[in-house]
């Protein structure tokens, strides 16, 4: 048998992943690339310089106040709303368990909020939220037996539970459909068995049920929690970022520094500092979550 | 456990009570977002606020359809179904190649799905300097080819765990009785997969359909989306509350129906997969 | 002429050598039967003459023709897999079409074949049915009628009746002997079942971890095995194992029984030996007149009868042998008896290295 003899069909299977391999290095990695050498130049609206300028604009990043105010913004958001979504998720997860006439019905409906465009969700709670035509402060106004003037989008100390409200009302849906779907395939027989051996609901769920979900529930966690670091539009329809930079998140920022500053080198090194973040903690999560399986 | 134990009839009394409280919690948002839609101005701006409107009238819609906004919703649609197609062609094949001849090991498959985590506003700025170069703003290619670039990772994702359901057998005995590797995948995989394309293709399209930072950085006036048309409407104290609510429910009924028709599919769509559904 | 032939054939799967150098060739028109233990290589065998593995190294030839590196498609063959592989968004006529289409025959002649191989196979009346609609022996019917209705040079079979219960299964043996017989056409055939190799086969094949421990007519291996493994892998019950001496008129049991044998060849005297004797050729004392025959004091244990035979279980010479008998001439376990076995069938072997002496 000779050594030049070639088999037909060995190439096939890397010219089927090529088109799909090649767009994705182009949306992924020709912005890397960019962001690396640009972030080591001195571009802005005024200026074009492309002369090497060192870790310039990576000094900036410690120095810039409103960034790492943006960073703490994005954080607190993630970290109010996300163990609400899950713990509200899963309250009404266990809710619709048990079998129930109409709970199809149910389902469906409460599914709507999720998969509304954020940008609508923003919208519809701006309307909802309005201090003077808003039903929700006519809501608040029966309970408290007065006029309500809540501004909610305005004023500072209610802008954050605004957003957070609009973003729980959204995703809650998300994680409970989730939740669900896993709570039903958790083995009956093992609760059961645990319910008649005395244990408590506590101890049920803490040593049999989270046991059981926990795979598809840290896969809901790090797809919310990755969405929620990058959360932009709800932001844009709700406050942009307002009152002054008081809910501007770092996507927010990102995109004001881009594309109303034009502080071109800025925004790439800003860039590679988010993508840098990100990939540790996705390459983290996804090891130890043994998601690659 | 609890001391006190509700006869069952109570308890279901009780969960139903409720699950019709949390249903009109989050369903009151979206009546409100269709009902202010139907509005008249005295109505929108009453206080207090109007909770059902006198009747229907479409005023609203109408001014939407007279000042050609409304061709924004067409403007959506060409660009998400596009690009569905596109993303599900490419993204099928793809995950063919990783499931069939495990191409890239386990690394090119850990890579593409973290193309998922990538935060769009951290590639949108050279993407944008890059269109503005090859004069791809403001095209429906520049738009088709973004959003079937963000949509493949969810793509071979999801089309991965459909093709590992498909028995090997199938295949090779296409590839016995005389078809090519592409015919292979004509012929049986993409039949053997069509439950898994068309739940996968749902859900691509509504990540299309609801995107919103790509179209207002790379748009500008000729193909504008429903989502930038939206909050056009925005404005510091004059809100054009109508036109944002009519705009958004235009926006919002094809998501609507479409989700609806794909409910069994719905959990494993959104989960990743992580669900079998 | 042959329509296949293998040369020095190696398949390697990572560390895992799986076929170790492999010579065959089959002459037209035969049914010939890989068999063997689970991973012993014969389903690597197959595919790869399929062209579905790669061989590692050495060549596959079809019909005289060099097909190591072509694609299934180009090897002109027809196969017919374990678990069916309908399709099943295909009613039956276009599953048994498929082949057909794909190679781009005009439409009349593939509603000729069609309607021919299904008149074959009896599934004339299911052609709308699509493959939900079928009972497992249906399926299976259809699987074979995709394979026959194509001009194939060479037929595989990958274990196509192990999914099917007991009864099914007998059929359908029938069945493919019988249009192995129509069609004359040359067919390999993977089985684990040694009852479906000794029914089926022109010739069989055996193999075992990679290698061909033998090959030759059912009968040649049943009787001549050259092996130990041969010998206890056909046959039902399983030839018993009783360890022996050899003397000078034949073997010696460890319990001092002494039998002659006719025909002694090969053996030292006094060398430790495994004497193999398949249960058929045990029978009730003063059954047979031919000669040859030990006659040995026993006492049954176990019996289970399996119709007009049965399967009786005894001690002899230190090991417990099975022997099938007449069903009349057992009446219960504890009976003592005498039995004649047949020393003109008995194989001898060598336990150092398992070749039959």
């Amino acid at each position: 048998m000779s050594a030049t003899v070639i088999r037909p069909d060995r190439n096939f299977k890397y010219w089927i992943i090529a088109p799909a391999v090649f767009l994705l290095l182009a949306v992924g990695l020709f912005p890397l690339i960019y962001s690396l050498i640009v972030s080591f130049m001195r571009i802005d609206m005024m200026d074009t310089d492309t002369s090497f300028a060192g870790l310039y604009n990576y000094k900036q990043l410690f120095r810039d106040a409103r960034l790492w105010q943006s960073l703490l913004h994005t954080l607190i958001i993630t970290a109010i709303a996300l163990p609400l979504e899950l713990i509200l998720g899963l309250a009404m997860a266990y809710l619709f368990l048990e079998k129930m006439p109409g709970r199809q019905i149910f389902v469906s409906l409460l599914v709507l909020p999720t998969i509304i465009s954020p940008i609508v969700a923003g919208a519809t709670w701006r309307l909802l939220l309005d201090n003077q035509y808003g039903p929700i402060n006519q809501i608040l106004g029966w309970f408290a037996g007065e006029r309500v003037n809540l501004l909610w989008t305005i004023s500072p100390t209610l802008v954050y539970p605004a957003i957070i409200f609009c973003e729980i009302w959204q995703w809650t849906p998300f994680m409970f459909l989730i939740l669900l779907a896993a709570l039903s395939n958790v083995d009956k027989s093992q609760t059961e068995a645990a319910e008649i051996d005395g244990a408590s609901f506590w101890r049920s769920f803490r040593y049999i049920v989270l046991p059981a979900i926990w795979p598809v529930m840290a896969i809901a966690i790090l797809i919310r929690g990755l969405d929620l670091f990058r959360i932009f539009d709800i932001i844009w329809a709700l406050t942009m970022g307002g009152p002054g930079t008081m809910t501007e998140t770092i996507s927010v920022y990102t995109y004001n520094q881009g594309f109303k500053q034009f502080e071109t080198s800025y925004t790439a090194a800003i860039a590679f500092l988010i993508i840098a973040m990100l990939t540790i903690i996705v390459t983290w999560a996804i090891r130890r979550m043994g998601l690659a399986k | 456990m609890s001391a006190t134990r509700r006869s069952p009839g109570m308890r279901l009394a009780f969960r139903y009570l409720a699950a019709a409280l949390i249903t009109v919690v989050f369903v009151f948002p979206v009546y409100w977002l269709f009902i202010i839609s139907f509005k008249t101005p005295d109505e929108i701006f009453a206080f207090p606020p109007v909770w059902y409107p006198k009747s229907l009238q479409l005023a609203n819609y109408h001014v939407l359809f007279k000042d050609g906004d409304a061709a924004t919703v067409g403007n959506s649609l060409i660009l998400a179904s596009v690009s569905t197609f596109f993303a599900m062609i490419l993204g099928t094949i793809a995950a063919y190649s990783l499931v069939r001849f495990k191409t890239g090991g386990e690394n090119l498959a850990v890579w593409i799905i973290s193309q998922r985590m990538m935060p769009p506003v951290a590639i949108v700025f050279p993407l944008f300097l890059a269109y503005v170069f090859i004069g791809w703003v403001d095209s429906y290619v520049g738009l088709i080819v973004l959003y079937t670039a963000f949509s493949l990772p969810y793509v071979i994702w999801m089309m991965r765990g459909y093709i590992e359901d498909i028995p090997l057998e199938l295949e090779e005995s296409a590839l016995v009785d005389g078809c090519s590797r592409w015919e292979v995948l004509w012929k049986v995989v993409f039949p053997m997969a069509r439950a898994g394309l068309f739940a996968t293709a749902v859900f691509t399209f509504v990540f299309a359909w609801n995107e919103f930072l790509f179209a207002l950085v790379l748009t500008r006036t000729e193909v504008t989306t429903y989502t930038v048309q939206v909050t056009h409407y925005f404005g510091g104290q004059s809100n054009f509350w109508a036109k944002i609510a009519a705009m958004s429910v235009l926006g919002t009924i094809p998501v609507f129906f479409t989700v609806a028709v794909m409910q069994r599919f719905l959990v494993r769509g959104i989960s990743m997969g992580a669900v079998k559904g | 002429m042959s329509d296949l032939k293998i040369s020095n054939l190696h398949k390697h799967y990572g560390s895992f050598h799986a076929v170790k150098g492999i010579d065959l060739e089959v002459p037209s028109g035969e049914f010939t039967v890989l068999v063997g233990p689970s991973g012993c290589g014969k389903s690597t065998l197959l595919r790869t003459i399929a062209g579905l593995e790669d061989s590692s190294s050495g060549t596959v030839e079809i019909a005289g023709r060099d097909v190591t590196w072509a694609r299934p498609r180009d090897r002109d063959i027809a196969m017919v897999f374990q678990n069916y592989a309908l399709y099943p968004y295909l009613n039956v006529k276009d599953n048994i079409a498929f082949g057909l289409r794909a190679r781009k025959f005009a439409e009349a002649e593939v509603e000729k074949r069609v309607s021919r191989a299904a008149g074959m196979l009896g599934i004339g009346h299911l052609l709308k049915r699509f493959p939900r609609e079928l009972s497992g022996g249906q399926r299976q019917r259809v699987a074979i009628g995709r394979a026959i209705v194509r001009d194939a040079v060479l037929y595989l079979f990958d274990e196509p009746l192990s999914n099917l219960d007991a009864q099914l299964r007998d059929d359908m043996r029938v069945e493919i002997k019988r249009l192995h017989q129509e069609l004359g056409r040359t067919m390999v055939y993977v089985t684990h079942d040694q009852i479906e190799a000794m029914t089926l086969a022109d010739r069989i094949v055996l193999l075992r971890d990679g290698l061909i421990e033998q090959q030759g007519s059912p009968l040649d291996l049943f009787e001549r095995p050259k092996t130990r493994f041969v010998a206890g892998f056909l046959g039902s019950p399983k030839m018993n194992f009783i360890p022996a001496t050899a003397t000078e008129t034949g073997v010696a049991l460890n319990d001092g029984t002494r039998l002659d044998m006719p025909g002694r060849s090969g053996m030292k005297t006094g060398q430790a030996v495994v004497l193999g004797l398949r249960p058929q050729y045990i029978a009730m004392a003063g059954q047979s007149l031919a000669k040859g025959h030990a006659r040995v004091p026993v006492t049954i244990e176990l019996v289970q009868p399996t119709g007009s035979r049965v399967q009786a279980t005894m001690p002899l010479g230190g090991a417990s042998i099975i022997a099938e008998l007449a069903a009349h001439d057992v009446s219960r376990p504890g009976e003592r008896t005498e039995i004649d076995i047949d020393m003109t069938r008995a194989v001898i072997i060598d336990p150092k290295s398992e070749q039959v002496i």
